[in-house]
């Protein structure tokens, strides 16, 4: 099953080497692994997308913990949570068909932000299944490039499975928005 | 949950060299002093010359309290002086090493002793921080390559943290599971000058939390009477103790904890010393290679005890059929050994010995008759011994041992290297207390032996050390051969030879179709008695006949000038009990020697791929 782990670590240069170090080492799959700080500067969350049964999370989730830089590890997959991704893709387009594409960003509430003579970039933000259906609709086009942030996930303010104490543990930010569903 | 956590305080005169500017260098010798440290492995080289220096003018200013310098032949020696320095005493061992190849020379040791919870520290030289990463002389990136390997790694990039930084590399070594710790300090953090605290520890806001909540970990009246549960519906319970009850100093309290309950007890290679040998609760060690009798007990358990063991695969084989019928209670100070193998029953993430405490405590009241299981294993014992050829008038590397055994009985701290010398050894030799047995269990370092014997020797100077080594293992790192006379560390080095390494011609044998591809060293013209007298030892022998050997080996214990080496030319064997990779306990190879309970017959040992 696939699971969305936030990782807070504490904010020093090779703490990333060391996590993706430890996920190669025991083998452990990453999907996809964002890094970003908190609101405490001194803190980075982790945002890694892993699959395996829960024996395998488990024990990514122990060997995170014995990582003397991973101040908390919390599976945010159990608990209600927020989860997004931002695709930016460049296909190729011209004057022909580019109604179309727009037509199609409308229906994923994409958005065009480029828009050159031969070619397009769209911006799709979503879960995961929103993010990839849309790519996959633009398979029928020749795409040029495409980049991906990888998954970033919040819990929702509703869950309170877990005491949530610390500052950079926590969103301050109360507004919940339902996901996106097309 | 994670708390931030305030700096613990403690009342306390400030250090008498607090507010005082000091050199880099002269820091790092002031917190090694502060922190116990009297011995120092290592070897110098261009970007830790200022640290080097920074020993000398220790000693020059400390005659009283000098810390001792011990040089290597190679870095890797002084990793495992080190790491048998720490495995002999539970304090931290200390290397310092250079830049570049002085580091990852080290590599091999600091693995090792990670893979073996050892407590060691290694300071490495870095070069300056401003030709970092332009591939300047003698430069590697050791904090990377030594964060896949060490518990934890620092590189030192502010010399206003170094003090804290070293003080919590001593801190994480030793707490928790113990693991080594590198602290890479680039030359110019070495040569700067910084005032000195003399107090005070790098903030880590998780560890420090989870170290808190280990502290904390309390059986409770639930907990305690779910473990007695399971012992009271168990009828054949059997203790399983590993590294992890000498990590914690729980030799004392397991052995009160198996005789007030009357449980029998196994131990896995690393926990050998956890409980006397010679113990009438002990059926020694399990496993691959374990007894006989210690692997009967296993088959015939319904209650596996594991304490501080972590279900090797050296221990489980085949691990569907491991333990398939039977209860397993596991207490492990390392979460994520809890269900990382096998889900247990009831488990307790604590220190061993304070869990075994606290069970006992909760315990007080609990009475059942185990009577019949203990018989029934001490019968095993008897039934099922070690055994070997013992009619051959070839010299038999299990009789060296035997013969070994007789003349030490229990009095000396062994280390070995890796091979079958290290499983006799494990099998033959009776090990009476913890931290007496070393040996290098998970990483199976070849070249272990010797310098971690040294290391314990200068640690232990009032103990007779010997290193039972393989002629393989002694190539691995026989340079420190000279080391042990040049520093009068008065070790014993028994070497079995065979010309092979052969726990891989072993392999070779049964599973290669004797194929031995890279193993025989018949044609090997070497002379290790030449080589220990050209290094000075004034006691080297070779012993080729059987009817000379226990004299020869009378006169090695009894040596007391200076370091003692002695070959001995053995035949080839076989390692047996064996357990081939990836099959059950139901189908162990006995060997031609030692009696087994039933006929196990042929077992296709031919296509495995387990390792």
């Amino acid at each position: 099953m696939r699971h969305i782990i936030s990782c807070f670590v504490e904010n020093h240069p090779g703490v990333l080497a060391r996590v993706a170090g430890l996920f190669s080492a025991r083998g452990f799959n990453i999907d996809s692994l964002n890094v970003g700080t908190t609101i405490d500067p001194t803190v980075s969350r982790m945002t890694i997308v892993s699959t395996g049964d829960d024996q395998v999370i488990s024990q990514i989730i122990k060997q995170l913990e014995k990582l003397i830089d991973v101040i908390e590890v919390r599976d945010l997959t159990q608990d209600e949570h927020v989860e997004r991704e931002l695709l930016l893709i460049k296909i190729e387009c011209n004057k022909e068909n580019r109604r179309e594409v727009i037509e199609l960003a409308d229906i994923f509430r994409a958005k065009i932000v480029d828009c050159g003579p031969e070619s397009m970039v769209i911006e799709v933000v979503g879960a995961g299944g929103k993010v990839n259906g849309f790519f996959n609709l633009l398979q029928n086009y020749r795409i040029l490039q495409i980049t991906r942030t990888g998954r970033v996930a919040l819990p929702r303010a509703a869950a309170t499975s877990a005491p949530q104490s610390t500052a950079y543990g926590v969103t301050k930010d109360q507004h919940s928005e339902s996901e996106d569903q097309v | 949950m994670a708390t931030h956590a305030k700096p613990e305080k403690v009342e306390k005169k400030p250090h008498p060299l607090a507010g005082q500017e000091l050199q880099g260098s002269d820091i790092v010798m002031q917190v090694l002093a502060d922190e116990g440290v009297d011995t120092i492995f290592g070897y110098s080289g261009g970007a830790i010359l200022p640290t080097y220096d920074g020993v000398f003018r220790y000693n020059e200013s400390h005659p009283d309290k000098k810390i001792r310098l011990v040089v290597p032949a190679n870095e890797q020696g002084a990793g495992f002086m080190a790491a048998g320095y720490a495995r002999s005493t539970g304090k931290v061992g200390v290397l310092i090493v250079t830049s570049g190849p002085g580091a990852t020379n080290c590599v091999t040791p600091i693995r090792d002793s990670a893979a073996d919870s050892v407590p060691v520290v290694m300071i490495s030289g870095q070069v300056a921080r401003a030709s970092i990463g332009t591939d300047a002389f003698q430069e590697a990136p050791v904090f990377n390559i030594m964060s896949s390997a060490a518990k934890h790694t620092f590189l030192v990039t502010d010399e206003n943290e170094l003090e804290e930084t070293i003080r919590s590399a001593f801190h994480i070594a030793r707490s928790g599971r113990p693991g080594p710790v590198v602290i890479d300090i680039p030359k110019d953090v070495q040569n700067s000058h910084v005032k000195f605290k003399g107090e005070g520890l790098l903030h880590f806001r998780g560890y420090n939390d989870r170290m808190r909540q280990l502290h904390e970990m309390q059986i409770t009246d639930k907990i305690a009477s779910r473990f007695f549960r399971l012992l009271e519906n168990s009828s054949r319970p059997l203790v399983y103790a590993g590294g992890g009850v000498i990590c914690s100093g729980a030799a004392e309290t397991l052995r009160t904890f198996i005789e007030r309950y009357q449980l029998p007890c196994v131990t896995t290679l690393m926990g050998i010393g956890s409980i006397d040998t010679q113990h009438d609760l002990s059926m020694r060690m399990l496993g691959m290679h374990g007894t006989a009798f210690a692997n009967y007990a296993v088959q015939d358990c319904d209650f596996f005890i594991s304490i501080g063991a972590r279900f090797d695969d050296r221990v489980t084989s085949d691990i569907k059929a491991f333990l398939a019928n039977a209860k397993i209670a596991h207490i492990d100070i390392d979460a994520s050994e809890h269900g990382k193998v096998k889900i247990a029953d009831w488990g307790f993430h604590g220190d061993v010995r304070k869990t075994l405490e606290e069970l006992m405590e909760h315990g007080k009241d609990f009475n059942k008759d185990f009577s019949p299981w203990v018989r029934h294993c001490q019968e095993l014992r008897k039934n099922y011994p070690m055994d070997f050829n013992r009619e051959t008038a070839d010299l038999m590397p299990e009789y060296v041992l035997e013969e070994l055994n007789k003349l030490i009985q229990g009095e000396a701290i062994v280390a070995t290297g890796v091979g079958q010398h290290q499983m006799w050894a494990a099998q033959y030799i009776d090990v009476k207390e913890p931290r007496a047995f070393l040996t290098s269990g998970s990483m199976g370092t070849m070249g272990f032996g010797l310098p971690a014997s040294i290391g314990a020797q200068t640690a232990n100077p009032d103990r007779m050390v010997i290193d039972i080594d393989g002629d393989g293992s002694m190539r691995m790192n026989i340079g420190e051969l000279e080391t042990a006379v040049t520093y009068n560390i008065p070790v014993k080095v028994l070497m079995l030879n065979n010309n092979a390494d052969g726990m891989v011609l072993q392999w070779q044998d049964l599973f290669y179709e004797k194929r031995y591809s890279g193993t025989e060293k018949n044609w090997h013209t070497k002379d290790f008695v030449k080589h220990a007298q050209a290094d000075g030892f004034k006691f080297a022998r070779r012993v080729e006949k059987k009817e000379d050997l226990h004299a020869a080996l009378e006169a090695f214990i009894a040596f007391k000038d200076g370091p003692a080496f002695l070959e001995v030319a053995v035949a080839h064997s076989h390692v047996y009990p064996m357990i081939a990779p990836g099959k059950s306990y139901a189908q162990m190879l006995t060997g031609p020697f030692i009696k087994a309970r039933e006929e196990v017959g042929d077992i296709d040992v031919s296509n495995t791929n387990a390792f």
